[in-house]
């Protein structure tokens, strides 16, 4: 972008010329000396833990790590004849001690066994959740932005200006021809062609192997301004912290993907058509039973989309009379949903409960518009981790209000679930307030559980009026065998499963929320592996995104940074503001020796000025790949005049961030803020 | 006189006023461009005083505007009633909401719970839940037998080990995987259109699609009968819709002139104009004439939005879908719409056309931008699904000939009415109204019979809507009962099931076959006895 800083033009840096790269030299990680002393270390735990007969409760025989990575596919290390560990990536910083045996690939989810970098994600009970503050940069920083947006604006309706008088050829597609339309109108698609298109680099880039700890990049380059990109051919494998991959569950190795092997043997990969025209199979029984138990409701209902859980259900759970009040902040799905079904909406404040409840008094007290006449419902639909802003529901508030004024609750988990509460259960989990409380509890299964689709969960009796009467039991495809297999098995892997009861202590074959599932409610061939079953490698995720979710938001904060959000919230937005630091923020992480992949969101995502990058940690992260993502911010922060968050002489310098993670993590953001 | 006032102790307060309003002139005179709005505001004053009050009140409003936050109550709308905080703590305590949802009534719990359940893989012949047997399946979307093919599970486990299950993420932030790109150019390639776009759920596709293009003042003709999700996606695109008769392309070219009529009567500008329409109906499973179709909206400079859900990879000599039924290239059809579960047994949905369609839709289709993409390994099998249609032709042969064996048996059934066209391999079963000569509500023989005076093209309902006799409660029970004899015989078929009261028209209450060339010549034969039977042993019973 032409402004906001003085650095080289966005095109010197283009990926085209990877030698010339100016960051690239920067830094380099400690590491292993070399592959063969790794391979050693390794190969001598795994003989060890091969001969013992019990196992350490992390490791599994069968999925011992050597055993994992010589069947592993061509992306993983150990089949290449050299490893290449120059970006740091591939191998642990630290050999495997002869006690520690790893049952995950490394680059899919990252090896830490150091047990003070874990964290119970927990409200503390008795404090209030602190408001949401929107940090303000400085006014020169403000001011810049905007002149860049104008700036950017006037130069775009110059070049059409000039482009339609010169190249006409070019603008076809926005003129009327031949008797038609222009099916994308010029004024439409200005932010499209003029911003958008400036930054394309930054978004849709394709990638190959599993989006887990590390994702491999196929490298694209542009010679025409990313009207066009070219393949190079080549991959990067970068540091990815930013597929929602809250659990770590995108593995292609590992207990849960041998039991969807399983299933697609078995089940094949598709049942045939909805859930009500012989698309139901016994797997979608028992996985909406499965989820029931999980979220803490009386049944639940799958959906093949994520998107369309929202889109379909709301439909069919409002209609015109009705009254939906809708954070300002929620998501699209909502809002799409909302619409279809003809109800009418009201929006407060994003997270403002004082908002919310003069609003509540308002509409309940006038009734429906001209008539007066009651509304028929009043459901209130918010999200418990907002996937922009990182900020948590304020739970316990809507829960008194609630009390008071008899609205039906909507709580959209898609991000939440899993990744919140000491029990993984989302939100309600984290305030600890009984999940029955809550009307309807909705969410995805794309986030923490490393599969596609989503759920709505709530009484018995409004789940099956949702069968009958939502879209997507009559007309959408029912959810596929495999997709079911790896919700049941990561599910059942955070819950832990009680082993098969003995005839006397058949009372203690029922489920209690949130203990362990009994393991009648797994289908018979879902054999998982102990530290599966045991729930202990769950409770090691929960905890491990729980502390890489603190120790980052903190130690961003430590640094000088601007973010928002909860620190509990494994979505950490880094407030960039200027529009043209998102590409060279985006490209110098990628471009560093260890490369990193970062999501940057700008307008119409976030408002005009607070373009961010938006971080998504996960529980492959190890504590060192949150020390490479903090040196890196810090260093970029730097250049690109970031740091206005908080004043010089309360910054912590890098090494002291990185060295005292575990007191950040621990920092009670009651006390903090 | 003047010194007298001069000692009054308001003198330094007026001193203060003037000295402040010269010092807020001397500020304001300062500012670049004031002289300019001193002319302006100077000479328009002279010019009419009463000017100069509108605009400053004007420009009130506007501060005002401005500072009202989005989310604000209405209070000044003429209806809003001020109530003291008590009265509104009563009010709160008075109103009792209705329950969120009401319990299913007894038929209705029937119904789902009657729903087919099976055990283990689905298939041409699945083992129930409710029987413990193996059915014939005539119920499940397992055209061209794909769900349990051999080589596609191989793939699949191939990807699950490269990929794992989930992309983790949408499209635009690292979710583009490149099987993705693969099975969207082998869609491509397959149907001879020069880009694809992939959906991650096959009745959310259509939906996105529309409101992709369509915008407020676009104008769509749709068919009549259209499916719910185009229904759907219509409402969304909030644009102007106007309707032609179900598959009556007459009807359709009346509404065309029609609207053309009207533009240049109202000398309205230039906007985007839609044909929506399917290839093989959900409703009733009947059949577009493509060429027709594709001669009329050239014609009348019209895009055509063609939803091939049910005909992508069902018919065709390699399931093709209507494009090579048809022999019309795809490149015609502006955006083709089809679904990867259906047609590919895979999961998920396609929208093919032009590079520019496509790419559009990669920043404006919603279901696309804000949804996770599809898991890898779906993706993968569908590219395998598309290898293996390319190369055996034979599957759709057998699934062609199946069509036709079925055909020849219903066909000749009293009291029914089969509204498919003869090659859908979607069979719809509708019942005969006692009496009534004339078949179902959506059938264009309908129209035949009924004055030509056209239908209102502003309204969904058809002209001959009055005439409709049918009960829809009891036709769905009728139809239950065949369901559950069949499945006795063990036959497992299943009625359409809709979203009822939702649908813009009530449909027509029907029983919903779907051939598969998974089962021989012979077994289809039976299954479709053993429906003919049921049929024949419900409607006797009933008429008694």
């Amino acid at each position: 972008m032409p402004t906001g800083s003085s650095l080289p033009s966005p095109m010197a840096l283009s990926r085209s010329s990877p030698s010339s790269s100016m960051f690239k030299k920067q830094q380099s990680t400690p590491q292993m000396s070399s592959a063969a002393s790794y391979l050693s270390a390794l190969s001598q735990a795994d003989a060890r833990a091969r001969g013992s007969r019990s196992p350490t409760p992390t490791a599994t025989p069968a999925l011992s790590f050597s055993s994992s990575v010589t069947t592993s596919t061509e992306d993983t290390v150990l089949n290449e004849q050299e490893i290449d560990n120059d970006d740091g990536l591939a191998l642990p910083m630290r050999a495997p001690t002869s006690e520690q045996v790893f049952s995950t690939i490394h680059t899919e989810y990252g090896h830490c066994s150091e047990e003070a970098y874990r964290y119970t994600s927990q409200h503390p009970q008795g404090t209030v959740l602190p408001e949401h503050v929107e940090q303000d940069p400085p006014y020169y920083i403000l001011l810049s932005t905007y002149i860049s947006y104008l700036l950017l604006i006037i130069l775009g309706h110059c070049r059409d200006f000039f482009g339609k008088r010169l190249h006409p050829q070019y603008y076809k597609h926005l003129m009327p021809h031949d008797g038609y339309a222009p099916l994308n109108s010029d004024f439409d698609s200005f932010y499209t062609r003029r911003l958008k298109l400036r930054i394309d680099d930054c978004f849709s880039q394709p990638i190959t192997g599993v989006a887990g700890r590390t994702i491999q990049l196929i490298d694209r380059y542009s010679t025409d301004f990313n009207y066009t990109q070219k393949f190079t051919g080549g991959h990067t494998r970068a540091l990815n912290i930013s597929s929602y991959n809250y659990l770590g569950f995108a593995q292609a190795r590992g207990g849960c993907a041998d039991v969807v092997e399983e299933s697609l043997k078995r089940y094949g990969v598709t049942t045939c058509g909805s859930r009500l025209e012989g698309g139901s199979s016994d797997i979608h029984q028992v996985a909406e039973a499965l989820v029931a138990d999980f979220v803490g409701q009386e049944d639940a209902l799958i959906s093949s989309m994520g998107f369309a859980t929202n889109s379909t259900v709301i439909p069919a759970l409002v209609n015109r009379g009705c009254l939906v009040i809708s954070d300002e902040l929620n998501h699209a799905s909502i809002r799409f949903g909302v619409r279809l079904s003809g109800a009418s909406v009201r929006m407060f404040k994003h997270n403002d409960m004082n908002s919310l409840e003069s609003l509540l008094r308002e509409v309940i007290s006038q009734g429906q518009p001209k008539t007066h006449r009651p509304w028929k419902k009043i459901l209130l639909i918010v999200e418990g981790l907002y996937s922009m802003e990182g900020t948590l529901v304020n739970l316990p508030v809507i829960m008194q209000l609630k009390k008071k004024y008899k609205f039906n609750l909507f709580v959209d988990e898609a991000h939440s679930v899993g990744a919140l509460g000491p029990n993984g259960r989302g939100v309600a989990n984290y305030f600890g307030i009984d999940p029955r409380s809550i009307d309807i509890l909705m969410g995805t299964f794309t986030k923490s559980f490393g599969a596609a689709g989503g759920y709505i969960s709530g009484s018995k009796t409004l789940i099956d009026r949702l069968r009958v009467r939502g879209y997507s039991g009559a007309y959408a495809e029912a959810m596929t065998p495999p997709v079911l297999t790896q919700i049941i098995a990561s599910m059942a892997s955070i819950m832990g499963v009680k082993p098969p009861s003995t005839p006397r202590a058949i009372e203690d074959d029922t489920y209690r929320y949130p203990g362990p599932m009994p393991s009648s409610s797994l289908p018979q061939w879902v054999s998982l592996p102990p530290a599966l079953t045991s729930g202990l490698e769950g409770r090691d995720r929960l905890r491990r995104l729980a502390f890489n979710s603190r120790y980052l938001h903190t130690g961003l904060v430590k640094l000088g940074f601007i973010t928002y959000g909860h620190p509990a919230s494994p979505i950490v937005p880094l407030l960039l503001f200027n529009p043209g630091k998102m590409n060279i923020f985006h490209r110098m992480m990628k471009d560093r020796k260890t490369p990193i992949i970062v999501v940057v969101v700008a307008y119409p995502a976030t408002p005009l000025v607070t373009s961010r990058v938006r971080f998504c940690v996960s529980a492959s992260h190890t504590k060192e790949d949150i020390d490479i993502v903090l040196k890196a911010c810090d260093e970029i922060g730097d250049v690109l005049d970031l740091k206005n968050g908080i004043p010089r002489s309360e910054r912590w310098p890098l090494e002291e961030v990185c060295a005292r993670a575990v007191e950040l993590a621990n920092i009670d953001p009651s006390v903090e803020h | 006189m003047t010194s007298t006032y001069s000692n009054t102790p308001l003198e330094p307060v007026f001193s203060h006023v003037s000295e402040a309003v010269l010092s807020a002139e001397r500020a304001f005179y300062k500012l670049p461009g004031s002289a300019i709005i001193e002319r302006y505001v100077r000479s328009s004053h002279q010019n009419d005083p009463g000017r100069t009050v509108l605009e400053i009140i004007l420009f009130l409003l506007v501060v005002r505007t401005l500072l009202q936050s989005r989310t604000r109550a209405d209070r000044n709308a003429k209806s809003f009633i001020e109530f003291s905080e008590k009265e509104i703590d009563e009010l709160v305590d008075e109103w009792t909401p209705e329950p969120l949802a009401r319990p299913l009534d007894e038929v209705e719990q029937h119904e789902l719970d009657a729903t087919h359940v099976v055990v283990g893989p689905s298939g041409p012949k699945p083992k129930l839940a409710s029987t413990g047997k193996t059915a014939l399946n005539l119920a499940s979307q397992n055209f061209t037998n794909l769900a349990g093919n051999e080589t596609i599970k191989e793939e699949a486990i191939k990807a699950l080990r490269k990929y794992g299950v989930g992309s983790c993420g949408p499209a635009g932030f690292y979710g583009t995987v490149d099987v993705h790109l693969d099975l969207e150019r082998d869609i491509a390639e397959f149907l001879g259109t020069e880009a694809a776009i992939l959906y991650s759920q096959g009745f959310s596709t259509i939906t996105s699609v529309i409101p992709a293009f369509c915008k407020r003042g676009d104008i769509i003709v749709a068919d009549r009968a259209v499916s719910f999700p185009i229904q759907k996606g219509m409402q969304i695109s909030r644009s102007t819709i106007r309707w032609f008769d179900h598959n009556d392309l007459k009807s359709l070219e009346d509404v065309l002139i029609q609207i053309e009529k009207d533009r240049k009567k109202r000398r309205g500008p230039l906007t985007r104009r839609f044909i929506v329409t399917e290839g093989i109906f959900e409703k009733d499973g009947s059949m577009v004439d493509l060429p027709k179709l594709v001669e009329l909206k050239t014609k009348y400079k019209y895009r055509l939005i063609l939803d091939e859900s049910y005909s992508f990879g069902t018919v065709g000599r390699t399931g093709r879908g209507l494009t090579e039924l048809y022999n019309v290239p795809a490149k015609k059809i502006e955006m083709l719409v089809g679904s990867v579960a259906i047609g590919l047994c895979a999961g998920g949905g396609f929208c093919a056309g032009t590079e520019f369609v496509v790419e559009h839709q990669r920043i404006n289709g919603a279901g696309f931008v804000y949804s996770a993409s599809m898991p890898p390994l779906l993706a993968v099998s569908g590219s395998k699904a598309i290898d293996i249609l390319k190369n055996t032709p034979s599957l759709l042969e057998g699934l062609h000939d199946n069509v036709r064996a079925a055909r020849a048996i219903l066909d000749k059934v009293d009291g029914i009415n089969i509204p498919s066209h003869p090659a859908s391999p979607m069979i719809h079963i509708q019942l005969k109204s006692p009496g009534a000569s004339s078949g179902g509500g959506l059938h264009p023989s309908a129209a035949l019979v009924m004055p030509t005076k056209p239908s209102n093209p502003s309204s969904i309902l058809p002209r001959e809507a009055s005439t409709w006799d049918w009960d829809v409660q009891n036709e769905e029970l009728i139809l239950q009962e065949v369901v559950e004899e069949a499945l006795a015989q063990g036959v497992m078929i299943t009625k359409s099931r809709r979203a009822r009261g939702q649908e813009l028209v009530e449909v027509r209450p029907s029983l919903r076959l779907s051939m598969t060339a998974g089962l021989t010549k012979k077994e289809t034969e039976k299954a479709v006895g053993v429906v003919k039977a049921a049929l024949q042993k419900v409607l006797s019973r009933r008429r008694v």
